[in-house]
């Protein structure tokens, strides 16, 4: 196996930093569209690595989507909704709050370990050639997708009924009833 | 080409749908053009089918259509077809003209209700339903039908729902009928456990004396007489025979036209359509036609009783209807099927001409029917009168009228019948008897109707005399025409002993029309023939003069002085014998005492209290519980969540606790060993001195230590995981003596 | 590349979409931190699949995508009716669910 190659090695390397960057800038913003525009650019470097990755489809789903439809959605309801807010960190319950996060982190580096440890394995250390030729592409992931797990496909569209249908539902305005409660 | 029966029951089918659908968007002209249409329609394909199509194959189970396989499950095949034999052709035919009539009246009578389009979508119903009862050639197409036209019944009787009296008449027609179905099921389930079919026509070819409806099922009966009984239950819920005919009277309270078309002339006749349908199997067990014989003619003679007193023109009516479908019922169960098919054809006419005379009265009177207060209407409403007097005379069974023919064909069918063979043929007299006497009363009561609204003057009020009119065109014509029919419809059923004067020899016309679906008509000897019709006329006559003689021209003293000096029978009769209070009392009340009981102990006791309460107060107790962890904070709940996801990321890590922890003892050596399985993975350290250093490192499971002085010593063990790099300290304890 | 450095940065990006849902106050940031989260388990389930030279991986990270569509929609529409009803959409108020 011939190691990577400086190309895949830069790409990735700028794919990563842009993902990490992002992620920590949406998460420090007081503004709410400050964070969504780097939420959307950390998506948009996530999908360059899926396709460092070879997987093709789904890098190009994740700019449509992701980047596209989920972040319109968030970009209206930043309109919405927002305000910016001086006190970005919630205070209540900080003790159990960040016990949480110092969890996270222990799995963190419980996996990172074992990942780092094994970094010799087959699964880890990828292979540069494709193992089936259209691996990744849009032909192949849909095969799979008819064939094999037909069933969650349509139960996932379901899903998006019940989604569709409840946001509907949830956001509704409120209408007054005869005691004065909301609808 | 026009000879597709489907067609038949599906035209009106089709108008009902659309008229429920879109009924209340066309102008009241256009839906009864499009009802109307659909039922004549149906008349004229059944006109063809009947005329062209018929003729050639009546010998041979007349016209079959199958529309499709409707179920093959297991044992059962049941196919959707229809024939039209002679017998289901005179019946369609029966029903898509006098529907056509109704119809047409019916756009006069219900000209100012505002539920026009639902009234005729349910009138087409009826029809749809009826034909398909009529036309089925299987019982469970036939059942469909059965079903639908009690359901349309019951929809038209409580047609003005929003009086309860009329709701409470539709239901009461409903769950009468029920009961009946429940007979019709049953036998039909005979049938088929002895027979494997459900086909009519393969069932009536079983129907020999050898084969396996003859066989013993119960009390030493067939199961043809078993079935036979059972189907006749069903026959007498739809028809209104004895004890299931308390329906009909309420049904009184529908409208008019209704009563007409279904309480007179079709849908009451299905039972006896029935009877005559599986002729076969009724003469396999002569039993069971003497049951319907005697429960006919004590219902014709019960019901002509309740007639003498009643107050209300369609009461009257209605009860001279379940007298008359009594004495059809005695046509069919003395073997004369032809009699009792020819009475069900001619009474149609003028029973129905007799009901819609009695709508054209009540519109006159302002839509009261109390004949208490009518009289005089002979010389105000000439049509209707005259009308009235064509179908009056043919009930009485005045000759040359269509009733006295079919009448007396029944009635001299009892007397000559010969099928009850020796034990009970006592039956054939007996009915007949009872039948004179009906016939008698027949004549009595409906010549007291007639009189009593008809001649002498007007008991009325000023104001609603001033009121009394003749009815519209569109209601006049049907009525001419039903009374052409009373007059005209007994000429196809001459008897043989009137034929010879005419230079015609053999059978009537009907009987020998019907014979391939019913069997050989009853013989009947010219003398027994001319007896009965100069007793039966002289019945007619005896009836009519007496009723002149109590009534002619209003209340006479004869009249008035019987009233006074009975009044408890008179109060009886007209209370109908107080039969709904008697079921009130034996079967409705019970009823709803264990209905009650059920609720109390079952309901509130046992669901509510016990299942209900125990479990709500469990979860009352778990959720106080668990409430005190809820804050109400998500975030913190994302915290706990993810607390709990490292917690057991840190157990499933940790190398796994080892089966067994040895220490062998021998002297000062210690031996210790870590049993389970093995995993390269894995590393043992042993510290036996308890210094903090390990004293033995490595893969080794096994470790050996010699101390050097007596002591407790505690043994710290280290298993490391290098992949995950993680650990398990097992601690023990060993005593060097 | 070696799988080994997406794995570790997919730990980190999920580690990043912890901090930010766990510790900020306005419950839109929470939702665009699982949108992070979710990323980065995609993007864990698509090393994977290349290193087993197996597209099971891409079936199911397209299903999180869906998920994650679905969740979106869910999550905005209420976090916009509670503002409609409180004008603020802070979780550290919004916490009727005690007790």
């Amino acid at each position: 196996m011939a190691g990577p190659s400086f190309l895949e090695k830069a790409a990735f390397v700028v794919f990563a930093v842009s993902v990490l960057g992002g992620a920590l800038v949406t998460i420090t913003r007081k503004s709410a569209v400050a964070a969504l525009v780097a939420l959307i650019a950390t998506f948009g470097a996530l999908a360059g690595l899926y396709a460092t990755l070879s997987a093709h489809f789904l890098a190009i789903l994740q700019v449509l989507v992701y980047a596209g439809a989920i972040m319109s959605l968030f970009v209206f309801a930043v309109m919405m909704v927002s305000h910016d807010d001086p006190h970005p960190i919630s205070l209540s319950g900080l003790f159990s709050r960040v016990a949480g996060v110092l969890a996270v982190g222990y799995l963190f580096y419980r996996v990172a370990w074992i990942v780092v440890r094994e970094r010799q394995t087959d699964v880890l250390a990828t292979a540069t050639t494709m193992p089936i030729p259209d691996y990744g592409t849009v032909a192949a992931v849909g095969r799979l997708l008819f064939t094999d797990f037909l069933f969650p496909f349509e139960a996932i569209s379901l899903l998006l009924l019940v989604a569709v249908v409840g946001g509907v539902m949830v956001s509704r305005p409120s209408r007054p009833t005869k005691d004065g409660g909301a609808a | 080409m026009l000879s597709r029966l489907h067609m038949i029951p599906l035209l009106p089918l089709l108008g009902a749908a659309y008229l429920i659908l879109f009924g209340r968007r066309h102008s009241r002209k256009a839906v009864q053009t499009i009802a109307t249409v659909a039922v004549f329609a149906a008349c004229v394909v059944s006109l063809d089918a009947f005329f062209f199509g018929l003729p050639a194959v009546a010998h041979e189970g007349g016209i079959v259509e199958l529309v499709y396989n409707w179920f093959s499950a297991g044992g059962i095949d049941v196919d959707l077809a229809f024939r039209m034999d002679p017998l289901s052709g005179l019946l369609c035919l029966v029903v898509t003209f006098i529907g056509t009539l109704i119809h047409i009246y019916s756009a006069g009578y219900m000209a100012h209700d505002e539920d026009y389009a639902r009234f005729f979508a349910y009138l087409n119903l009826f029809c749809g339903a009826m034909l398909i009862l009529v036309l089925g050639d299987s019982l469970p197409v036939m059942f469909i039908g059965w079903e639908g036209v009690g359901l349309a019944s019951y929809l038209l009787i409580g047609f003005w729902y929003k009086e309860t009296a009329n709701a409470s008449a539709g239901k009461k027609a409903f769950i009468t009928n029920r009961v009946g179905d429940f007979g019709f099921l049953i036998g039909m389930f005979l049938l088929f456990r002895a027979t494997g079919t459900l086909d009519v026509q393969s069932i009536l070819g079983a129907a020999g004396s050898g084969g396996p409806l003859a066989a013993p099922l119960w009390l030493g009966q067939s199961v043809a007489f078993w079935a036979a009984v059972f189907l006749f239950i069903g026959a007498c819920g739809k028809s209104a025979q004895i004890p299931l005919y308390v329906w009909l009277p309420d049904a009184m309270a529908g409208p008019t036209p209704v009563s007409a078309l279904i309480h007179a002339a079709t849908m009451v006749t299905a039972g006896v359509y029935l009877v005559a349908r599986m002729s076969a199997v009724y003469m396999l067990a002569p039993a069971s036609l003497a049951i319907v014989a005697i429960v006919g003619a004590v219902t014709a003679l019960f019901a002509a009783i309740i007639g003498f007193a009643q107050n209300d023109f369609k009461k009257v009516l209605a009860y001279s209807t379940v007298s008359q479908l009594g004495f059809m019922f005695v046509g069919v169960g003395t073997a004369n099927f032809a009699g009792g098919i020819f009475h069900l054809f001619t009474h149609a006419f003028f029973k129905a001409g007799l009901f819609l005379c009695a709508g054209s009265v009540m519109h006159a009177m302002g839509g009261s029917g109390d004949i208490t207060k009518m009289g005089g209407l002979g010389k105000k409403l000439p049509w209707t009168t005259r009308v009235f007097q064509a179908c009056w005379l043919a009930i009485c069974g005045v000759p040359v009228f269509s009733g006295f023919f079919s009448k007396d064909a029944i009635i001299s069918g009892a007397f000559a019948t010969e099928v009850y063979g020796h034990r009970l043929a006592f039956v054939g007299p007996l009915v007949g008897t009872l039948l004179f006497v009906a016939a008698f009363g027949t004549a009595f009561y409906m010549s007291r109707l007639y009189c009593l609204v008809f001649t002498g003057p007007c008991r009325a009020d000023e104001h609603t005399q001033h009121h009394i009119h003749e009815s519209p065109a569109s209601m006049v014509f049907p009525l001419v025409v039903l009374a052409v029919g009373a007059i005209l419809a007994g000429f196809v059923g001459v008897p043989p002993a009137l034929r010879e004067l005419f230079g015609k020899h053999g059978e009537s016309t009907l009987s020998i029309f019907l014979e391939p679906a019913v069997g050989a008509p009853l013989e009947v000897s010219h003398h027994t023939e001319w007896l009965m019709m100069g007793l039966s006329t002289l019945a007619a006559l005896g009836g009519i003069g007496m009723a002149y003689v109590f009534y002619g021209g209003g209340y006479r003293a004869p009249a008035i002085a019987f009233a006074k000096k009975v009044p408890a029978l008179v109060s009886l009769v007209r209370d109908k014998f107080r039969i709904d209070e008697l079921y009130g009392f034996l079967i409705i009340r019970p009823l709803q005492a264990l209905c009650r009981i059920i609720f109390q102990v079952i309901d509130r006791i046992l669901i509510d209290k016990i299942l209900v309460g125990a479990g709500a107060f469990l979860a009352d107790l778990v959720g106080r519980a668990f409430r005190f962890f809820q804050t109400g904070d998500v975030q913190r709940y994302l915290a706990v969540f993810a607390i709990g996801l490292a917690v057991l990321v840190w157990v499933a890590a940790r190398p796994a606790s080892p089966d067994e922890v040895l220490l062998k003892v021998q002297g000062k050596t210690v031996t210790a060993s870590i049993e389970g399985p093995r995993d390269s993975a894995l590393a043992y350290s042993f510290d036996f001195d308890g210094d903090g250093t390990p004293d033995r490192e490595g893969a080794n499971p096994n470790a050996t230590w010699t101390y050097s002085g007596p002591d407790r010593y505690t043994v710290t063990i280290v298993i490391q995981d290098s992949r995950w790099h993680t650990r398990r300290i097992i601690k023990r304890d060993v005593e060097i003596r | 590349m070696p799988g080994t450095y997406y794995i570790l940065l997919s730990l980190a990006l999920f580690f990043i979409g912890t901090a930010g849902a766990l510790l900020r106050r306005n419950a839109l940031f929470v939702l665009m931190s699982l949108e992070l989260q979710l990323g980065a388990g995609s993007l864990a389930l698509l090393t994977f699949a290349r290193g087993l030279g197996d597209q099971k991986g891409h079936v199911v990270a397209f299903f999180v995508m869906a998920l994650a569509a679905a969740e979106a929609a869910v999550g905005l529409a209420i976090v916009v009716s509670i503002f409609r009803v409180r004008r603020k959409i802070d979780l550290d108020t919004v916490n009727d669910l005690r007790n």
